[in-house]
């Protein structure tokens, strides 16, 4: 079989074509061998400033066995996480139940929503500062400021998907008959459900980048504590690590808010067959 | 009228609205009425204000004048007695086929493996079996407003108004689905009311043809269809009443 | 047909008019008055809370007391060191070093990126593996490289920036109509003359949510530069409130740095209504 199709006499622009093909996929392994190439000459010269890979899986190797602040890479990661799992589901109760209220009922978005707008132009990083004056520096505060920086995208755009329901569904909900209550619960609700999930997913990434600024502006465990702790006592390789950690898990926290996605919003998936 | 009882009767109504502080009519003074398990076409030209008529009877609408009575009482607001078939299928597209046909019931309290029972009867009735756990947006544009028909008639209406159902749809398919809601028609006896711009379709299903003029709408004229069913769309009686109803249409805007 | 005369018809709708325009007046005056409401409460227990000391001044300052210290803070540079004039305009500085890079940079590589299948297939797989990586965790490797001037904190707010300006530039120019792209192909359009003509055009939407998006992350991670890496600029200003306790001083720079960002946004939104004029 394999043998006849390749007699088969191709036209020049599919030969084209094919060649193209080959070349998409190849450019892809040139590019990235490329970075790392660059990446290992612009380390060859001065160390201190620029670690090569070899250095840093070396860092690697070298916590395993040496704990940092008592604590194993593995347990920092966890205790990033943690900060960041607490303040999700916080933000996304709090924030998906406040910003129903202020989508949906008019006055309450006409008392409560100049507020939260002014409270939302305040990049969350900024409230570091007071929130450590009233908290101190220890976990809850930490999960404050995460918690704020991951609220915003979910009650914005839950509002936005809230406020722009689709009539046609509101009447459907009318024509049978369904009261305030069901029109909200079974017809208003699952209507904005793509757009509170573009919230979610926002503040997934927006709590990540948060708690390694929180973690890195003062305490002492988490992945952005060891970015500090790398550059105080100059240890590069720790803080390229470190970098290449919170780049991972920062993927694979997106890819795990798309299954979540999948897994509540199925319809949305199944539009692609 | 030879003894037929009447079901449903719209008086002196009109409707208009109020846009950047000019009143824009869109009814004007409609009167008819709607006999008993008749299969009642409503023909007009596009934006002449069907949809509009349609809104107030299945009162999503209030019309600024008139009234709309259902076995001689005057109704006001949605009724569950009128069910509705929507132009763009309107399907929740959060819920699959079967949780959209039962949507009726569920709104009414009706418990869960009674509605589902009847859910599937209708299913079943717009031969849609093996889809009840497909959402909307698996299926075909036909496929779809069958649905839409199986979600009106599990709410078991007296009267169902159907807005346009078929615009969408291709040619091939539209018959199809014509016939199809002319059997269930003549299956589950209800009365129908038909919104639709196209002669032939009004000709082919409709017992009675009411034609609206371009907006503000009003009632040009009422036609008696008395051909018997299923009607032969080539056929010579039909194609008269068909040239004679479109030479009273007004050219749409 | 029951026959009205034509003026008292007349008369009943334009009474019908200044129904519905009384109803919306009414409607609007509602919300504003609960709008004004909801500020005046929620400002009026601030003050209170601070003046009648329900909380210690340690921690909260009243709104009074921080508008006071705006007008002293114009030409006091005590206790971080700068005025609030020099403070804004050292983070203006570099917010918008960065934030007009990243466009520079950003944008165009995108759009390439959404249009040209070679360069993507090489570009996409770098840009892929540096996104994920947040700016702000760039800052240690910064300040190694380049100091904690300005370069440093404009290439880390540059950072931000730049990674919405691709992703909608790409996304937007992937969106372009193919129909619109036949046609112009069917007019005998180089691959270029199409991607600079009908391309760039239709990506313009999307393009301009990038930079809104760009330009609220640029302005977060500059107050996250400015905290890490800095000896000026608001962001620094509220580390030093913290130092040396001072919530007045912490509340001010946030009060600033929102009224700055909202600033920033409407700017925008005008120039995007100038050039997107067309859309509407």
């Amino acid at each position: 079989m394999s043998k006849k199709s390749a007699e088969i006499v191709l036209s020049k622009s599919e030969l084209q074509e094919r060649r193209r093909k080959i070349l998409y996929r190849i450019l892809p392994v040139v590019s990235v061998l490329l970075l790392i190439i660059a990446w290992v000459v612009a380390s060859g010269g001065d160390q201190s400033a620029f670690p090569s890979p070899m250095a840093v899986y070396e860092r690697f190797l070298k916590f395993l066995e040496k704990p940092v602040q008592k604590l194993s890479l593995g347990q920092h990661i966890l205790a990033s996480l943690g900060r960041v799992l607490a303040a999700l589901i916080s933000s996304w109760v709090l924030g998906i139940s406040f910003g129903i209220l202020i989508g949906w009922n008019k006055k309450a978005n006409a008392l409560l929503g100049p507020i939260f707008t002014a409270f939302r132009v305040v990049p969350p990083l900024a409230w570091i500062p007071l929130i450590t004056i009233w908290f101190g520096t220890g976990e809850f505060p930490k999960i404050l400021v995460v918690f704020i920086g991951a609220v915003m995208p979910v009650v914005v755009n839950t509002q936005a998907g809230m406020s722009n329901v689709d009539q046609q569904y509101l009447d459907v909900g009318r024509i049978f008959n369904a009261n305030k209550r069901q029109l909200l619960l079974d017809f208003a609700i699952p209507s904005a459900l793509d757009a509170i999930f573009a919230g979610v997913r926002t503040s997934a990434s927006a709590a990540w980048m948060v708690v390694l600024a929180a973690e890195m502006l003062g305490g002492k465990s988490g992945v952005g504590f060891l970015i500090t702790r790398g550059m105080e006592s100059g240890d590069l390789p720790l803080v390229l690590l470190s970098m290449i950690c919170i780049g991972v898990i920062g993927a694979i926290l997106a890819i795990a808010m798309q299954l979540i996605e999948r897994w509540v919003c199925p319809w949305t998936v199944k539009k692609s067959n | 009228m030879d003894g037929k009882k009447i079901k449903l009767s719209l008086e002196h109504i009109s409707q208009s609205y109020i846009l950047n502080n000019k009143a824009f009519d869109a009814v004007q003074d409609v009167n008819f009425d709607v006999y008993d398990n008749e299969f009642l076409v409503i023909l007009g030209p596009g934006y002449c204000g069907k949809t509009v008529l349609l809104n107030i009877l299945s009162g999503l609408e209030a019309p600024v004048e008139g009234t709309v009575r259902l076995d001689g009482e005057v109704i006001t607001g949605s009724d569950p007695r009128i069910g509705m078939v929507f132009q763009k299928t309107s399907l929740l597209p959060w819920k699959t086929v079967m949780e959209n046909v039962e949507v009726g019931p569920k709104m009414a309290g009706v418990p869960k493996e009674e509605r589902r029972k009847t859910a599937q009867k209708y299913i079943d009735m717009v031969g849609l079996q093996g889809f009840e756990k497909s959402y909307p947006s698996q299926l075909s544009g036909g496929m779809k407003q069958r649905v839409g028909i199986a979600r009106a008639y599990t709410n078991s209406p007296e009267i169902l108004l159907m807005d346009e159902p078929f615009g969408a749809l291709d040619a091939q398919t539209r018959y199809a689905m014509e016939e199809e809601v002319q059997k269930i028609w003549q299956s589950e006896k209800r009365t129908i009311i038909f919104v639709t711009n196209n002669i032939e379709e009004a000709v082919y299903l409709g017992d009675r043809i009411v034609l609206l003029s371009n907006r503000p709408a009003h009632v040009k004229a009422i036609y008696d269809i008395d051909l018997p069913r299923p009607r032969d769309t080539v056929s010579e009686e039909f194609l008269r009443i068909r040239k004679e109803i479109s030479d009273n249409t007004d050219l749409a805007l | 047909m029951s026959v009205v005369p034509e003026s008292d018809k007349q008369a009943a709708v334009e009474q019908r008019i200044a129904m519905v325009q009384k109803k919306k007046r009414q409607e609007k005056r509602t919300y504003l008055l609960l709008s004004i409401l909801g500020i005046a409460v929620f400002l009026g227990v601030w003050e209170l809370a601070s003046d009648l000391n329900l909380v210690n001044s340690r921690y909260l300052a009243a709104p009074s007391t921080i508008l006071k210290l705006f007008f002293t803070k114009l030409t006091d540079p005590n206790p971080d060191g700068a005025v609030l004039g020099v403070n804004v305009l050292a983070s203006l500085q570099v917010s918008l070093t960065g934030f007009f890079l990243a466009i520079i940079i950003g944008i165009p590589l995108g759009l390439l990126m959404g249009w040209y299948g070679g360069f993507e297939s090489f570009v996409r797989p770098i840009f892929e593996l540096v996104r994920p990586i947040p700016p702000v965790s760039w800052i240690p490797l910064t300040i190694v490289w380049l100091g904690i001037g300005l370069p440093a904190k404009a290439f880390i707010v540059f950072f931000s920036a730049f990674v919405p300006c691709v992703i909608n530039a790409y996304t937007g120019i992937k969106q372009t109509s193919p129909v619109l792209i036949n046609f112009a192909k069917t007019c005998g359009a180089s691959n270029f003359t199409t991607f600079w003509r009908i391309g760039i055009p239709s990506s313009m939407t999307m393009v301009f949510a990038g930079v809104r998006v760009a330009l609220g992350n640029a302005w977060a991670t500059l107050v996250a530069a400015e905290m890490l890496a800095a000896s000026s600029g608001l962001g620094y200003m509220i580390l030093m409130g913290r130092q040396f306790a001072r919530p007045d001083l912490i509340l001010l720079g946030i009060v600033v740095i929102g009224v700055i960002g909202v600033i920033f946004t409407a700017i925008l939104g005008w120039v995007e209504n100038k050039v997107l004029g067309w859309k509407k």
